[in-house]
């Protein structure tokens, strides 16, 4: 069972252990309840595999916070659309454009160096300040960019210091070389990426929840809970968004055994594509 | 076989015979007319009948009591604020106690000046089902194996290509008609694609995706058909069914042309505690055997100004809503930017829900 479900039945389940209790039904299985319970719920992604895992918790109102899909452990509900987020800040609107509140869950806490790299390793001294944007084979850092030469962002013609501030490792940069945040990375991405930048500011592009209304109150995704910044290109694809696992497909027709009539042609042979392999 | 043609069909069928009639004797006072006497004894059935209505209102079996005042409910848009006001609490009774927890179910009109409207990137679309499983846990449609219903189908299709070695074949002679992908090389073989593709990863290569729900028709054929006008379209422009008031003919559901409504078969199986309780009388409120239901655009909650649970779900944002009379929307800067087009569009079901590219 995936932790989805087993939160839902949370309240129920604190009725139940009063209840027992109060019925003097022992001990043994209450406890076994509770232990159950507490278990923590296993984290479930909201659109980046990896990058974008939240861990389903009750609120107030007595919903879940998420609710995941016991299948791919993608998050399928919302209990409470800002939940765990900060203000996005100003963005730049058209002449007469309206904006209403804009919300966004923190991206640097699902950086695990971040609170530590501008001070264990990227101190000024060690390790020292590039001197040029050359590229270079790297030596930490492999989980995320496992081959510098071969970035697969840009098609070779940008490199790490062209978004990553060389001297604030806490930041990234604008191209004045001015900071920008890890929370902000559409400032970073706009540099480039204008067109979609423009879109993703008016609604057009990437993702929001919330409230519909152009006025209201949306929680903002910004670039990186949705795309991967060191592997936009994703090979061959040349996609910005990786592949995942699909949900499960929909419950045949009563009295269908398989789906077979999908995959074959109208005259009962099998579309090439899903002939059947003759070497096996 | 020919069926055979009634011979007294075109002559005045005798009219059947009421058990009142039965009744009548030849004993009876020459001075009670006939006439007389069915008025009297249709009171006397009829004050029988509000006799057993009486004693059903007032029996302690809740669920009678319920049932038999929804039985005598009358079409939702005929109701009085207080008939609806006594329907709404009927119904919250009946699930809150059903499903064992406090349920709501909203009776919130359609907002002035919102005319719903709603897009889909295509090109972006990854066919991960996502949208269709969320529309599952907020709608509270049926679930497991004996009756799954689902509102938003996802099709996949095959890409179309170009290859030299199919130059000369011309136009495909076992189609007929063209289905898709380009003149020397159909795409997909059976017209609606296929919907039970399950690789280990989305999206393939060779495939794209069409998830295809309620277009919520500004001239919806569904409620055209409909004979007991069960469905109907609110005034923000959603498409709605008043399951008390469906009859189950299933007119509705053959007359779309975008296969968009399931059918009840069976009584629903709907869990306990994957029960959504913010509902709406329109919407998500549980469904009974017998009845069709669909996409509403989550009425419980675009209604309170909400994202549809399948706009805020896409992994990848290619979902889309907004209100289609407010210049600054979200869905009129795509249909003032984007390329924009609309399922089946030739059949002027002039639909809501728009189909975009990049």
């Amino acid at each position: 069972m995936h932790h989805g479900m087993r939160l839902t039945k949370m309240a129920g389940t604190k009725r139940r252990i009063l209840t027992l209790l109060a019925c003097c039904m022992g001990l043994i299985w209450s406890s076994s309840a509770i232990a159950e319970d507490t278990a923590a719920p296993e984290p479930c992604f909201e659109s980046r595999k990896g990058a974008s895992e939240s861990v389903p918790i009750l609120l107030e109102n007595g919903m879940p916070s998420i609710k995941c899909s016991p299948k791919t452990g993608g998050v399928l509900w919302w209990g409470d659309p800002f939940f765990n987020t900060e203000p996005l800040g100003s963005l730049p609107m058209f002449e007469g454009q309206v904006s209403g509140e804009g919300v966004m869950r923190s991206r640097t806490e699902k950086l695990t160096l971040f609170t530590v790299c501008g001070v264990a390793c990227h101190n000024g001294f060690y390790p020292p300040v590039p001197k040029s944007k050359n590229p270079r084979a790297l030596t930490m850092h492999l989980d995320i960019v496992p081959d510098a030469l071969n970035l697969q962002h840009g098609n070779q013609a940008i490199w790490c210091l062209d978004c990553h501030s060389a001297k604030q490792r806490r930041f990234l940069e604008d191209n004045f070389g001015n900071p920008i945040g890890f929370n902000e990375p559409q400032k970073l991405c706009g540099k480039c990426h204008g067109s979609v930048y423009r879109d993703w500011r008016d609604g057009i592009h990437g993702k929001r929840i919330g409230e519909w209304a152009s006025d209201g109150k949306k929680r903002w995704f910004v670039c990186t809970e949705c795309h991967n910044p060191h592997d936009v290109q994703q090979g061959t694809r040349h996609s910005g968004f990786a592949q995942i696992e699909p949900e499960w497909a929909p419950k045949l027709s009563k009295g269908v055994d398989n789906f077979d009539y999908e995959l074959k042609n109208a005259d009962g042979t099998w579309k090439e594509k899903y002939l059947p392999k003759e070497d096996e | 076989m020919p069926i055979e043609k009634d011979p007294d069909a075109s002559q005045p069928r005798a009219r059947p015979q009421r058990v009142s009639d039965a009744t009548q004797t030849p004993q009876l006072s020459a001075t009670v007319s006939r006439r007389h006497f069915v008025i009297g004894a249709g009171g006397i059935a009829a004050s029988s009948l509000l006799g057993a209505a009486s004693l059903l209102v007032n029996s302690d079996d809740e669920k009678a009591k319920i049932e038999w005042a929804e039985h005598f409910q009358t079409h939702y848009r005929l109701m009085t604020d207080v008939e609806k006001a006594e329907a709404i609490e009927r119904l919250e009774r009946r699930y809150s106690k059903q499903y064992g927890k406090d349920v709501v179910v909203s009776d919130s009109p359609a907002q002035e000046g919102v005319l719903f409207g709603y897009a889909l990137n295509i090109q972006k679309c990854i066919g991960c089902r996502r949208c269709v499983k969320a529309c599952v846990e907020e709608n509270n449609q049926s679930r497991g194996k004996d009756q799954e219903t689902e509102w938003i189908r996802v099709i996949k299709m095959e890409k179309g290509e170009f290859e030299p070695e199919k130059m000369h074949q011309g136009y495909p002679e076992d189609y007929g008609i063209q289905v898709g992908g380009n003149a020397y090389s159909a795409a997909g073989v059976v017209l609606e694609g296929e919907h039970h593709y399950q690789p280990d990863v989305v999206p393939e290569d060779d495939s794209l995706y069409m998830p295809v729900a309620c277009m919520q028709c500004e001239k919806p054929p569904c409620v055209k058909v409909c004979p007991v006008r069960a469905t109907y379209r609110e005034p923000d422009g959603v498409v709605v069914i008043d399951y008390n008031w469906c009859i189950g003919c299933r007119m509705c559901i053959s007359a779309c042309p975008y296969w968009a409504r399931p059918f009840n078969w069976g009584e629903p199986k709907l869990p306990k505690k994957a029960m959504n309780p913010n509902t709406h009388y329109l919407g998500n409120r549980p469904r009974m055997k017998g009845v069709v239901e669909k996409c509403t655009f989550c009425i419980q909650r675009t209604r309170e100004g909400r994202y549809p649970a399948c706009v805020e779900v896409c992994p990848v944002g290619a979902r889309k809503f907004g209100n289609l009379l407010d210049p600054q929307s979200e869905i009129r800067q795509i249909l003032d930017r984007k390329q924009v087009f609309r399922l089946k569009a030739e059949m002027n079901t002039y639909p809501k829900f728009f189909y975009f590219i990049d």
